[in-house]
């Protein structure tokens, strides 16, 4: 014990440290709490799920090449300079049936205004495949992704958590919005409205 | 590669004749109990030498003079610890009464000495003793050189390996502090654990399932088997510990009469005390790190270092168990008996996990090769 | 955890107050005015006390039972509901107590953390302590060296003063710290009386000790930090994977994925990974037959998009490490191939269709196989893969892993799968509530074989079968700061085992008057504390005869002239 310091003081400065890194700790461990990953993104129509990118910070949409169900090669350069919607999915997935309908109504109504769609096919078998299109007249391509390998470069730059999502690609290529899950007619009109609006 | 049948019949060869050379000791042991040299005189003799230092280390605590002590509680606590007498009683202690000439500590007994002086029974346990634990030994390594990987890949091998640890590691302690009449116990302990092993969970010489071939086996289990081993030695002590202290008791009472034919040739109550204690101090970081290689085995096996699976679960149990212990032993009102229960608690913890978690509770671990 | 908290109420640390009653006075609730301060400061005593820590310890032990025997919602969710459905009455209240996941249990966190606050709160001043007594002399030699538990006595020839200095060159080449008189603690001071009594020297040797024992609880503190890091930046995913499929390790592609508190699927490793192939060894003959002797899975992979492709192995226990993830295979199985063509004649279905292995061993594996697609109505097929089929007594059972003679056996259904809307299902179990079953008896198929519908619902032929394997993908930063601490942790566990601190004096006064010989009596004494191995009797024994060697040298013969002490 040293003499020179007065026992009383040294005692208390080290009771003292040792409740504030007990503090600390506790801290550390309640945030530590298992808890779920969270998307931050900007919402629009207070629908957390459907996205609308403002101008200037609208994400850059990676190039991709792939083969469509029917066999052709198709790349994304082709669709440049148009409003692109860009919907992922796959035979297996239930919600996937659910929008189905939603987007086939939504891509007849944009088609006059240069809207193309483009489905991109998520762990899927071209029979599987074309089943469903052939099941629910889906009257766009799609290009085959039983990789994931496109559905991870679109993960780089916008939270794809899973299947389906849809993008909606502006005219510059630039991803302008999004909805990630099952797509409602509204979210989805009302996000091209914008898109297709504002001629960007 | 295939197994090597001969050199697994010459294993099992060699762990019949472990059991009965086993049995032998257990036998010279006890005669030593019967027929030895007797040793309660001398007993007493050292056991008041240490009540006696104890009564001066509680002066001594305080004397040192530190401003601020609290001098008084260091008496008696730090006594049991410092009275380490000679290991046996029946070797002549180094006695305190210095003359004119001064009086210097006596150089420890070398062992052999201390042997032949403990009289023919002991001679025939010990000799018996280190002859089974050679044939034990040759029966791990030839099983291991049969099958072509460390031989403790099922529970049968564990428990095969294991008591060849605690054998070694006793004949270290019982040589070592010379605690002759400990011998009946722990071997004792032995043979019932082995002939049980022999009799219901034999599993003949084999592969391992790819999820054991692995060099963190060799390590993790390894690390396991010794600490296992060595823990076995101190459960056996630690109930050793609790008989003697419930009779001491039931004398002090009035319950029992004072003389117990066995107890009074037991090293004192202290000195059980001790040893349990640095058995379980010896064997507490090798549980650590088999517990530690176990995590790093599970984080290449699994992709987790630690993942709650239940065999993992019970270790931590008997590592928190054992490590109450050692705490326990060292806080006032839980020294002696209570503590010994916490380590026995701590063995039995062990045991369950062994033989019940990994046969009957599903997990990773599931591979002790004894049918649920 | 060995007994840092002030144990043996130790001679050697005067500040250990642990198990001191509680005072009473304004240090206990028994006094009179006890405010909200004093509350807390006789709260925090009795959660810093060892006592506490002790039934914390055990609280800790217990706690963990259920979780070994209940199942458990992170291992093993599929368990949890099975009691669900076989317990209906007690499940629910198990599961309000935190039961089925009692390692995140608010009750079993606060065990730990009540437990690692009174960790905190003893090691933090007794590491505050510790540095003090580096800086501390050890006390003066107690008056009567023979009373201490091990001593010596011896007499020399040379002067009191002498036999002090040769004894304290001794003990500081054996690397104790030493204590000699100071200028006005001789005799008078210390109340001591007589002429030579002023000549001693005291010596403590193994501070080590105590730093390992602060070092070993610091490390099990670092090391529930590093477990916290691991759930806070790290992340675990399953992946299963069919033999000649490739994928992206993006959030999408995976099959389940736990991310840390603060991880995202952008913070995934950037790999893509490819399953050439995969083979199972299994021991053929013997008392093992069946026993599975090697698993080996040879993948492609691209470390970045758009990297170059490397080839690798991955085997039980041998993951391979991508980008900083680590792989691992953790799970294998069979996944025949069907192909279904509908009424139309339509191939709505042909894929490898992974099947799970059951508990019946022999790798007889079931799965389901929905074809939502098909018209007119939905199909659904629930099966068993045999990979090595016999007929014992009327029934097809597997009698060897490997895929010697493989057989599928089949029970279809058309209908509703209850997939067009609803929640998701899952891809191994097949909803048949809104479906006919289209055959009486399983139909067993072998490769290349069919099976036709009846109403001329189409067929399904079993083309054949690959392998899979399941894939665990994981990144956990706190790894090797938990490698790092369980290391310290042992470390200082030796420490604090295997150094004992100890102390020795020597006195030396001049001998009685009459007793002779005008000589010098020499004292030696020891005190070892917590001597786990028990050697400090030999190390006395052997110092002090080193010592008393050394005052023999010292003096040949007559008594000499006092040597100049060294080191004052």
């Amino acid at each position: 014990m040293l003499r020179a310091l007065p026992v009383r003081t040294r005692r208390r400065t080290a009771v003292l440290a040792a409740a504030v890194l007990a503090g600390v700790l506790v801290v550390v461990l309640v945030t530590a709490w298992p808890g779920g990953g969270s998307g931050n993104t900007t919402t629009v129509d207070g629908n957390p799920s459907a996205v609308l990118y403002t101008a200037g910070h609208r994400p850059l949409a990676p190039g991709f090449t792939g083969t469509t169900l029917t066999g052709s090669q198709l790349s994304s350069s082709s669709y440049r300079g148009h409003v692109v919607v860009l919907n992922f999915w796959g035979s297996w997935c239930v919600p996937c049936r659910e929008e189905a309908t939603t987007l086939a109504a939504v891509a007849g109504r944009y088609r006059p205004a240069g809207v193309s769609f483009l489905g991109v096919d998520v762990r899927d078998t071209t029979a599987s495949a074309q089943a469903f299109v052939n099941q629910f007249h889906v009257g766009y391509p799609s290009v085959g992704d039983a990789s994931s390998v496109i559905t991870a470069d679109f993960s780089d730059v916008v939270p794809i958590a899973g299947t389906p999502t849809t993008l909606v690609i502006d005219r510059t290529g630039h991803i302008a919005g999004a909805v990630f899950g099952t797509v409602t007619y509204s979210d989805l009109t009302a996000i091209l409205a914008k898109v297709t609006a504002k001629g960007g | 590669m295939p197994v090597n049948v001969a050199l697994g019949h010459l294993s099992n060869a060699f762990m019949i004749a472990t059991l009965i050379i086993y049995s032998l000791s257990v036998f010279a042991f006890a005669g030593d109990f019967a027929f030895g040299r007797p040793r309660r005189a001398a007993a007493v003799r050292g056991q008041q030498e240490a009540r006696d230092r104890e009564a001066a280390l509680a002066t001594v605590g305080a004397a040192p003079g530190i401003p601020g002590t609290s001098g008084s509680a260091a008496a008696g606590t730090a006594a049991p610890e410092a009275s380490g007498g000679p290991g046996d009683p029946g070797v002549p202690a180094a006695s305190g009464g210095g003359g004119a000439a001064g009086s210097m500590p006596e150089p420890a007994v070398p062992a052999f000495r201390a042997i032949r002086a403990a009289g023919r029974w002991v001679i025939a346990a010990v000799l018996l003793s280190s002859l089974g634990a050679a044939a034990h030994t040759t029966t791990v390594i030839t099983r291991g050189l049969a099958v072509h990987r460390a031989p403790w890949g099922n529970m049968y091998e564990f428990v095969t390996a294991l008591t060849c640890v605690a054998v070694l590691f006793f004949l270290y302690v019982l040589i070592r502090y010379q605690v002759w009449t400990l011998g009946v116990f722990v071997m004792g302990s032995i043979v019932v654990a082995l002939g049980l092993a022999e009799t219901l969970i034999y599993t003949a010489p084999g592969d391992l399932v790819p999820a054991l071939q692995s060099y963190w086996l060799d390590i993790h289990v390894t690390a396991m088997t010794l600490a296992t081993g060595i823990f076995f030695v101190a459960a056996v002590l630690g109930a050793v510990y609790l008989w003697t202290d419930r009779y001491t008791r039931r004398v002090a009472a009035g319950q029992a009469t004072p003389g117990h034919g066995i107890i009074r040739r037991l090293p004192s109550i202290e000195q059980i005390d001790r040893l349990t204690y640095r058995t379980v101090v010896f064997g507490f970081p090798v549980w650590t790190f088999g517990v530690i290689a176990g995590g790093i085995w599970a984080d290449q096996a699994w992709g987790r270092y630690w993942g709650w699976d239940p065999v993992e679960t019970w270790a931590f149990i008997t590592w928190v168990l054992y490590a109450a212990f050692l705490h326990a032993r060292a806080t006032a009102g839980w020294r002696g008996r209570r503590a010994h229960y916490v380590q026995l608690l701590g063995f039995t913890s062990l045991i369950f996990n062994v033989m019940v978690v990994q046969v009957f509770i599903a997990g990773l671990h599931s591979y002790s090769g004894v049918a649920g | 955890m060995t007994d840092v908290r002030a144990p043996e109420s130790d001679p050697f640390d005067p500040a250990a107050e642990r198990d001191d009653p509680p005072r009473p006075g304004p240090g206990s609730p028994g006094g009179g005015a006890f405010g909200l301060a004093d509350w807390l400061k006789w709260a925090w005593r009795q959660l810093t006390s060892m006592r506490i820590a002790l039934i914390l310890l055990f609280l800790l032990a217990v706690g963990t039972v259920p979780g070994s025997i209940l199942p458990q919602q992170g291992a093993d969710p599929a368990a949890v509901q099975q009691y669900y459905v076989s317990h209906p009455g007690l499940a629910p209240w198990l599961n309000r107590l935190g039961l089925f996941n009692v390692f995140a249990a608010p009750w079993f966190a606060a065990i730990y953390l009540l437990l690692f606050a009174s960790l905190i709160g003893c090691v933090v001043p007794r590491t505050f302590r510790l540095a003090g007594s580096t800086r501390s002399l050890p006390p003066r030699a107690p008056r009567n060296l023979s009373r201490l538990p091990r001593s010596a006595e011896y007499v020399t020839t040379l002067p009191p003063a002498a036999a002090a200095a040769v004894a304290a060159k001794v003990l500081s080449g054996h690397g104790f710290r030493l204590r000699r008189p100071a200028a006005g603690e001789d005799a008078g001071a210390t109340g001591e009386t007589g002429p030579g009594n002023g000549h001693w020297v005291s010596a403590e040797k193994g501070y080590l000790r105590e730093a390992g024992n602060l070092l070993f609880h610091l490390a099990l503190l670092g090391l529930l930090v590093s477990v916290a890091l691991g759930g806070l930046f790290g992340y675990k995913a399953d992946r299963l994977l069919v033999q000649g499929q490739t994928f992206a390790d993006t959030t999408s592609a995976l099959d389940e994925f736990h991310p840390g508190r603060f991880v995202t699927g952008a913070d995934l490793a950037r790999f893509t990974m490819t399953l050439n192939q995969f083979t199972a060894s299994y021991i053929s003959t013997g008392q093992q037959r069946g026993q599975p002797s090697a698993f080996d899975a040879r993948v492609t992979y691209t470390e970045q998009p758009g990297g170059p492709a490397r080839t690798g192995h991955l085997a039980v226990n041998r993951p391979l490490s991508v980008d900083g993830a680590k792989v691992y295979l953790i799970g294998h199985g069979y996944a025949p191939v069907f192909k279904v063509t509908d009424a139309r004649g339509q191939v709505v279905y042909d894929q490898a269709t992974p099947f799970v292995a059951g508990a019946t061993g022999n790798f007889l594996s079931e799965g389901v196989v929905k074809v939502p697609d098909a018209q007119p109505d939905q199909l659904g097929f629930t099966g068993v893969f045999v990979p090595t089929a016999a007929n014992v007594g009327g029934t097809l059972e597997s009698v060897f892993p490997a895929a010697d003679n493989p057989v599928v056996s089949l029970i279809g259904y058309a209908g509703n799968l209850g997939e067009n809307a609803g929640p998701a299902q899952s891809v191994y179990e097949l909803d048949t509530a809104g479906m006919k079953r289209l055959t009486a008896s399983p139909q067993a198929l072998a490769p290349g074989q069919s099976l036709k519908l009846p109403g001329d619902r189409g067929t399904i032929t079993f083309t054949g079968y690959v392998p899979w394997v399941s894939l665990a993908i994981t990144h956990d930063p706190g790894q090797l700061p938990a490698l790092i601490c369980g290391m310290a942790a042992l470390g200082g566990l030796l420490l604090s085992f295997m150094v004992r601190r100890r102390r020795v004096f020597v006195r030396a006064r001049a001998s009685q008057p009459g007793a002779g010989e005008n000589g010098t009596t020499v004292q030696v004494g020891g005190l070892a504390r917590t001597d786990a191995s028990g050697s400090f009797e030999a190390e006395f024994a052997a110092l002090a005869a080193e010592l008393k060697s050394a005052h023999e040298q010292a003096a040949p013969g007559e008594p000499a002239v006092s040597p100049q002490p060294e080191g004052e």
